[in-house]
C-alpha cells in the first residue's frame, strides 16, 4: 500500500538513505546509471513510499549546486520522453502520437525549474518547427540534438 | 469439476430444486440469458412449488446464477463452441477483468430490474377485478402503492445507465490505473441498484400478495390491508432515499444495514399471511387460506427468510450458511451461486464494491435476516470465498471500509479553480470534476500543494494546481488543439503516479 507513505516521515532523510543503500553517494550517480528511465520507476526502485516528484526535487538540488541545472532538464525531457515514446520519436503524427509527443512535452514543461521555463519553450518552439527524425530517442543528457536544442550555459 | 457440477445439476433436476419448464430449449446459443423471458404469470397464477422449495428466483440478483450455471453446464455440450463468446459471465476467458465483473454485475442487476419492472406493470394493468366493487373508500390507494414501487424503476435504471457510461469511459482510458479509477467510480451506483432493487422485489411481494387478498379474501379488510402496506412503505423509505441519494457513504450504511431492515419487512410479512389465514379460517368456505397463501409466487429473497408454512420457527434460525462447491450453501441449497461469489470477489479485489456491503447482500439472498446480528460476519468459509483480507478490506476508501483513510479530507485532482476548463474537454455530469476526488492526509495535501519540507531543489515549486494546470495546457499547445478529455485523464494519470496519489476517486462537494 503506498496511501500516503511516500508523504510521511522525512521525506528527504528516506531519499538518501535508499540511494545510500544501493551503493550510490548521490541521487545523480543513482539515476545516471539508469539514462532514459522514467522518473517513477526510479522512484519505485527506491521504495514504495518515495515518490517521483521527489526524486525530481532530489535531482534538481544537486543539479543546482552543481551549476548543471541545464543537463538536468535535459535528462528530465530524456525520462519523460522514454516513458511516452518509448520507440522513439513517431514516423507517422496521427492523433494518437500528437498525443504521446504533446503529453510528453507538457510535462515536461511543468517539471522544469523556473530558471528554465524560457530556454525551454523555445526548444519546444524549436522542435515543432523542426521536428527531429522519426525514430529519435535520446539514451541520455548528453544527446547531440538535444545539446543543440538547449546547450550547457553554465559551468 | 464439470462432472461434479453435472452430478449435482442432476440431482437438483431429479428432486425438484431446479424448476425445468424455465430451461432453455436445446440447441440455443449459450449466452442467451434466461432470466428476464419469464415474467411471472401475473398476480394470481396458482404456483405449482410448494412454498419452501429452492427456486432460483429469475428475479433475484443472486437467485438467477445457479440456473444460468446450470443451464451453462447443461448445454455445454450441445453448443460449446459458442460458450467463448458468451458476453455475460462469460467464465474466465472474459470474465479476468474488473470491468467484465462490473458489466456482469450491472446485467445481473439489469435483469432482476426487467422482471420487476415488467410485475409492476401487470400490476398496474390488472389490477384486482373485485377491488372497485368491494371496497369504495379504495380511492385507488393500491395502485398509489404499484406507482411508488414503479417510480423506483426510474432512478434505479439511472444508476444503471450511468454506471454502464463509466464503464464505457473506463474502456477508453488508456492508463491501467486510471481504468481502474474510473472503474471504480461506479460502485456507489452499482451498490446502490444492487440493494435498491432487492427492495423493489420485496415490494412487488407485499404487492402481490396484497392483490390475492384483495381478489379471493373477502372477510379480510382492505383497509387494514393499506393500513399494513402504508406502514411497510415507511419502513422501506429512508433506505430507498439513501440508495437514491447515489451518495457513497449514505449508500454503503444503508446496504450494511439492510439485512436487518429485510429480517423487520420478513416479520411484516409473516404478520399478513398469518393474519390472513386467520380471517379466511374464520369466515371462508370458498378456498382454503392455504390455497391463496400459495398462489403468489414470490420473486424477492424475502421466501428465504420466511417461515415455513405452517407456522415453525423461521427456517433460518440455526442455520448457517456455508461455502460449498457450488456456491454458498444453506443446508442443501445453494443461496448464491459460485460465479457470483466470485463476481463479488473480483468486485470487493478492485475496489469496486464494499466487502460489508457484500456480506449484507450474501446475507440477504441467504435469508439470514430474522436474528439480532444485523453486522455479523459471514462464516470464514464463505469470507474466503469472497477474498475477505485486510488489504482487500482496505481496498475500497469510501465509507467506514477504507483503512484509516476514511475520514481523511477529500480533495480535487482537478483543480476546482478551473471548473469550467474542465467542463469544456468533457468533464460534466458523471465525469464532472467533483467526482474526482481523492482522500489526503493533512501533511500529503500540504505537500502536494506547495507545503511541507520535502524539496530539495529551489527553484522548482511542484505545486500539485499550478504544475497539472501547466502540463495540461502546453500539452495543448503542443498538440496545436484541445485535448480529448481520455487525453486529460491520460496525463492526469502519469502526474498522480509521479506524486503517487492513489486513484482511489471519491465525490466531493461542490462548493
Amino acid at each position: 500500500m503506498s496511501d500516503g507513505a511516500a508523504w510521511q516521515g522525512n521525506i528527504k532523510a528516506r531519499l538518501y538513505e535508499r540511494v545510500r543503500e544501493r551503493g550510490y553517494d548521490s541521487l545523480t550517480a543513482f539515476a545516471d546509471a539508469r539514462p532514459a528511465v522514467p522518473l517513477f520507476v526510479l522512484a519505485d526502485e527506491l521504495g514504495n513510499d518515495v515518490a517521483a516528484v521527489q526524486v525530481l526535487s532530489g535531482l534538481l538540488y544537486e543539479a543546482e549546486r552543481s551549476r548543471r541545472v541545464t543537463r538536468f532538464v535535459r535528462d528530465l525531457l530524456v525520462r519523460l520522453l522514454s516513458q511516452s515514446l518509448p520507440d522513439g520519436w513517431p514516423a507517422v503524427m496521427d492523433d494518437a502520437n500528437v498525443f504521446k509527443v504533446a503529453k510528453a512535452l507538457g510535462s515536461w514543461s511543468a517539471y522544469t525549474p523556473e530558471t528554465h521555463q524560457e530556454r525551454g519553450r523555445l526548444a519546444r518552439e524549436a522542435l515543432r518547427a523542426n521536428p527531429p527524425p522519426a525514430g529519435w530517442r535520446p539514451l541520455g543528457p548528453d544527446d547531440e540534438l538535444l545539446r543543440v536544442l538547449l546547450p550547457d550555459e553554465e559551468a | 469439476m464439470r462432472a461434479r457440477l453435472l452430478v449435482l445439476s442432476l440431482a437438483l433436476l431429479t428432486t425438484g430444486c431446479i424448476s425445468v419448464p424455465h430451461a432453455p430449449a436445446r440447441g440455443r446459443t449459450l449466452n442467451y440469458t434466461p432470466r428476464a423471458a419469464t415474467p411471472p404469470e401475473g398476480v394470481d397464477i396458482a404456483s405449482d412449488e410448494r412454498p419452501g422449495a429452492f427456486d432460483p428466483s429469475p428475479y433475484s440478483i443472486a437467485g438467477s446464477w445457479p440456473r444460468q450455471r446450470f443451464v451453462r453446464h447443461g448445454g455445454a455440450r450441445i453448443d460449446a463452441t459458442k460458450a467463448a463468446s458468451g458476453a455475460v459471465g462469460g467464465g474466465a476467458q472474459t470474465g479476468a477483468s474488473p470491468r467484465q465483473a462490473v458489466l456482469d454485475a450491472i446485467d445481473e442487476v439489469k435483469g432482476t430490474l426487467d422482471g420487476v419492472e415488467g410485475t409492476f406493470t401487470k400490476l398496474a394493468a390488472h389490477r384486482p377485478r373485485a377491488l372497485g366493487e368491494q371496497s369504495l373508500n379504495d380511492d385507488g390507494l393500491f395502485s398509489r402503492f404499484v406507482e411508488h414501487g414503479s417510480a423506483q424503476v426510474t432512478w434505479l435504471r439511472g444508476g444503471l445507465g450511468s454506471a454502464t457510461g463509466l464503464t464505457e469511459v473506463a474502456s477508453e482510458v488508456g492508463d491501467p490505473d486510471m481504468e481502474l479509477g474510473v472503474l471504480r467510480m461506479t460502485g456507489p451506483k452499482l451498490q446502490a441498484t444492487m440493494f435498491g432493487t432487492l427492495l423493489l422485489a420485496t415490494w412487488v411481494d407485499f404487492l402481490q400478495f396484497s392483490a390475492a387478498i384483495i381478489k379471493h379474501c373477502f372477510v379480510c379488510s382492505d383497509e387494514k390491508l393499506f393500513v399494513d402496506l402504508h406502514r411497510v412503505q415507511r419502513l422501506m423509505e429512508p433506505t430507498l432515499k439513501d440508495l437514491e441519494s447515489l451518495d457513497p457513504e449514505r449508500v454503503e450504511a444503508a446496504a450494511t444495514a439492510m439485512p436487518e431492515l429485510m429480517g423487520k419487512l420478513t416479520q411484516e410479512f409473516a404478520a399478513l399471511q398469518a393474519q390472513t389465514r386467520e380471517s379466511m379460517r374464520v369466515g371462508e368456505k370458498v378456498l382454503t387460506a392455504a390455497q391463496v397463501l400459495e398462489m403468489v409466487s414470490m420473486i424477492s429473497t424475502l421466501k428465504m427468510s420466511l417461515p415455513r408454512l405452517p407456522p415453525a420457527a423461521p427456517v433460518t434460525l440455526g442455520m448457517s450458511l456455508a461455502m460449498g462447491s457450488g456456491g454458498v450453501m444453506m443446508g442443501s441449497r445453494i443461496v448464491v451461486s459460485a460465479e457470483w461469489v466470485e463476481m463479488m470477489r473480483r468486485l470487493v479485489q478492485a475496489g469496486v464494491i464494499s466487502l460489508p456491503a457484500v456480506n449484507a447482500a450474501v446475507r440477504i439472498h441467504g435469508g439470514q435476516v430474522m436474528m439480532a446480528q444485523a453486522y455479523q460476519d459471514l462464516p470464514q468459509g464463505v469470507r474466503d470465498a469472497l477474498g475477505d483480507s485486510p488489504e482487500v478490506r482496505g481496498m475500497h476508501v469510501t465509507g467506514k471500509a477504507g483503512a484509516g483513510m476514511s475520514e481523511a479530507p477529500k480533495h480535487h485532482v482537478l483543480p476546482k479553480e478551473h471548473r469550467e476548463w474542465f467542463e469544456q474537454r468533457g468533464f460534466k455530469g458523471d465525469m464532472d470534476i467533483d467526482q474526482f476526488c481523492v482522500r489526503l492526509e493533512k501533511s500529503q495535501h500540504e505537500a502536494i500543494h506547495g507545503g511541507g519540507n520535502w524539496r530539495l531543489g529551489r527553484t522548482w515549486p511542484g505545486e500539485w494546481n499550478r504544475m497539472l494546470m501547466k502540463a495540461l495546457s502546453d500539452a495543448e499547445v503542443e498538440a496545436g488543439r484541445r485535448l480529448t478529455r481520455n487525453a486529460v485523464l491520460d496525463i492526469v494519470a502519469d502526474r498522480m503516479k509521479d506524486y503517487r496519489i492513489p486513484m482511489n476517486f471519491v465525490t466531493g462537494r461542490r462548493r
